[in-house]
């Protein structure tokens, strides 16, 4: 098993001009690591649903990659969202489950069906055929690089220890992604892709 | 009843390009014009919360997308629409299936129905009706005044689209 800490330096180094969008334990620790003007938190959104709204940026930019970096917890919530993916296809989108059996940011409590649960074979099942998973980060890091140039959509499995994070918030003294309100952050995010 | 088509064009004249949806009686006859459609992408979904998160997407990436869902999915993606379109200030139109509008005026009510309106006000989502085809340019009113506050405006198709 990884730390989250070796999964997302090796995602930052690998990262040029995709699209990232982290949420709940990810946000946080994705900020110290990457001040890219295309990082977006999911954060003071909708629990849940920060693969949705992802989904919806790589449907609107074809063009561009776009990264989605998910929590196990979180895409529970919204679990309907692997079939949606099928649905409506996106090549350039990148889902991104780091897979720690708990809902960190309130205390660790295992998610349902923690340590049962097959991640990948779900999106197997739902009809997703680029579909990988990691647990080392050596191999993690060697398929990287064509795992981000692949025609997707791409699920990635990323099993990582849980760690004790608190929740997110937006505000000063956070990664500077984290310090504006949510609204102006993603209306600075559509200035940037639209070119304005 | 509102012709669909009507509906349909009065939305691509506004500019939409992505109807996001999961699919209502009232509204069946709007979708099936938007499948046809060749300059609308339909965006169907499993679950009315990733509706408004997906629409949250597709308009910060630079599409004016449309809601089509039942009261119903809406009251279920409650806290998808406050923390996406809502908490974002997304102009998003939302044209909501008024499930059991018929029932308010009798004794025993859709209990759907008895929830939407106030809880349309609750979330601050201002609304208007959309009945016939005098109503369709309600629409225009409706994204106009979305456009203006910056955050999603309904309409409720109080009968099925023709």
């Amino acid at each position: 098993m990884m730390t989250k800490a070796e999964a997302l330096d090796i995602l930052a180094a690998a990262r040029t001009d995709e699209v990232v969008v982290t949420c709940m334990g990810a946000a946080v620790p994705w900020g110290e690591r990457s001040h890219h003007a295309l990082d977006f938190a999911s954060v003071g959104s909708a629990m849940g649903h920060a693969a949705d709204f992802a989904l919806g940026l790589a449907l609107a930019q074809p063009h561009r990659k776009v990264l989605c970096l998910n929590g196990d917890g979180s895409l529970l919530m919204s679990l309907g969202i692997l079939v949606t993916m099928v649905q409506n296809p996106a090549p350039n989108f990148l889902l991104f489950i780091l897979a720690n059996g708990t809902y960190e940011v309130t205390g660790n409590q295992p998610v349902p069906g923690a340590g049962r649960l097959d991640y990948s074979a779900i999106a197997r099942g739902c009809g997703l055929w680029q579909v990988h998973e990691f647990d080392r980060p050596a191999t993690f890091r060697a398929a990287l690089p064509a795992l981000l140039q692949a025609e997707g959509p791409t699920v990635v499995t990323l099993h990582v220890a849980p760690e004790n994070l608190g929740p997110p918030v937006r505000g000063p003294h956070n990664p500077p992604y984290l310090q504006r309100s949510l609204a102006e952050d993603a209306h600075a995010l559509r200035q940037r892709l639209l070119g304005e | 009843m509102a012709q669909a088509k009507r509906i349909l064009e009065a939305l691509k004249q506004l500019g939409t390009t992505h109807i996001v949806s999961l699919p209502d009686n009232l509204a069946r006859a709007l979708l099936e014009a938007g499948e046809a459609d060749p300059d609308i992408q339909m965006v169907p979904v499993c679950r009315e919360g990733e509706a408004m998160a997906l629409a949250a997407g597709l308009y910060i990436g630079g599409k004016q997308p449309v809601v089509v869902i039942q009261c119903t999915g809406f009251l279920e993606a409650g806290d998808a629409l406050r923390g996406t379109l809502w908490a974002m200030k997304i102009p998003v139109l939302l044209l909501l299936g008024y499930r059991g509008y018929r029932t308010l005026g009798q004794p025993q009510k859709d209990s759907a129905a008895v929830f939407f309106e106030p809880t349309l006000r609750a979330w601050d989502i201002p609304y208007d009706f959309l009945g016939s085809d005098e109503d369709i340019p309600k629409i225009v009113s409706c994204w106009k005044r979305a456009q203006e506050r910056s955050r999603p405006v309904a309409l409720l198709l109080t009968e099925e689209c023709s």
